[in-house]
């Protein structure tokens, strides 16, 4: 106040009253008008949350929908097909590509042994063996044919 | 913290006790909010929206409250933010630089039935609305409500010595107002 009498004496010296009114009982309904708009408050907040929800409700719908096409056609395109692809051409490429590694791994003085492995094998056929491919192979007419030529 | 208001926070705590501990709050803050709210406001009706919603608001974050603070500040710092918000809703409503509000309020406070001063506590009413509206606070909840500066700085979350000095400017604007229009 002493602080106030320096500062505004004018002002320190005015009468300090309220100059505002309100209206009769105003403090006495006060408490249950706010308890009314409260109640308000509970009632209208549960139906915006049902109707949250249901706002919500198709979006999510689609997105679960969306979610599940991605799961049966995008996941298994993407992982099962790349494979086979893979596989397709394996098969189409694995003699070419698979004489021509072995080739390439071999060097030249296996090759040449093989060959001969190979060239040893024809003649080992016995009588019978031989008896048998061609009677299997060829008519009597061939066979007397051909040892008329001779 | 008082024990009666530690007993109302705990109560509130409580979701048995809340709604009658609410209740009790309600009742013991009501007159003083609403002649905070008023001060800033002037209108009757405007006052009363604004400590509804004061209420309201306290009522929906009372499980934010820290106890570092009495329940008065809190509810009194809820209190002048709603009705700077609501100030400022009325000024864009009505096209209002943000920073002319005097007018306004002068027409707010001239408009009120509820208004029963004198013509020198029109006047002061005048002075006060030409103020910067932090110059208004401080000088209302100083003059009027003789709040201590240390709660007044946890209210408006300002330090003490701009507080003072801000009272100071505002009683000295208010003397000259007073001493130069008849």
């Amino acid at each position: 106040m002493d602080e106030l009498k320096n500062i505004a004496p004018e002002l320190s010296k005015l009468k300090k009253e309220q100059p505002f009114d309100t209206p009769d009982n105003y403090f006495d309904d006060f408490s249950a008008r706010l308890q009314m708009r409260i109640e308000a408050e509970k009632r209208v907040g549960d139906p915006k949350k049902i109707s949250f929800i249901q706002i919500l409700k198709p979006a999510l719908g689609l997105a679960a929908s969306f979610a599940i096409i991605f799961m049966l056609v995008y996941v298994p395109l993407k992982t099962f097909i790349p494979h086979q692809v893979a596989e397709a051409t394996e098969v189409y490429e694995d003699p070419d590509a698979r004489i021509l590694n072995y080739i390439e791994n071999i060097d030249e003085s296996s090759f040449i042994s093989l060959l001969n492995e190979s060239e040893n094998e024809e003649t080992t056929f016995s009588d019978e063996e031989l008896t048998l491919y061609v009677s299997a192979n060829f008519s009597d007419y061939e066979i007397y044919e051909n040892l008329e030529n001779k | 913290m008082p024990d009666s208001e530690q007993n109302i926070v705990a109560d509130l705590r409580d979701a048995n006790k809340r709604e009658l501990a609410f209740h009790v709050l309600v009742k013991t803050y009501q007159e003083r909010l609403y002649w905070h709210i008023r001060k800033i406001v002037l209108n009757h009706d405007d006052a009363d929206d604004v400590l509804q919603n004061t209420f309201l608001k306290a009522w929906r974050s009372i499980d934010k409250f820290r106890e570092e603070s009495s329940l008065f500040t809190w509810l009194y710092r809820i209190a002048t933010n709603e009705s700077i918000t609501f100030l400022n809703s009325k000024k864009r409503k009505s096209m209002l630089p943000l920073g002319e509000d005097s007018e306004y309020l002068m027409d707010n406070l001239m408009s009120d039935p509820f208004f029963s001063g004198d013509e020198i506590q029109l006047k002061l009413q005048q002075a006060i609305l030409r103020l910067p509206e932090k110059q208004r606070l401080v000088f209302n909840m100083k003059y009027f409500d003789e709040i201590k500066y240390d709660d007044m700085s946890k209210i408006l979350d300002t330090s003490v010595g701009a507080l003072k000095a801000s009272y100071h400017h505002a009683a000295k604007k208010i003397e000259e107002y007073i001493k130069n229009t008849d």
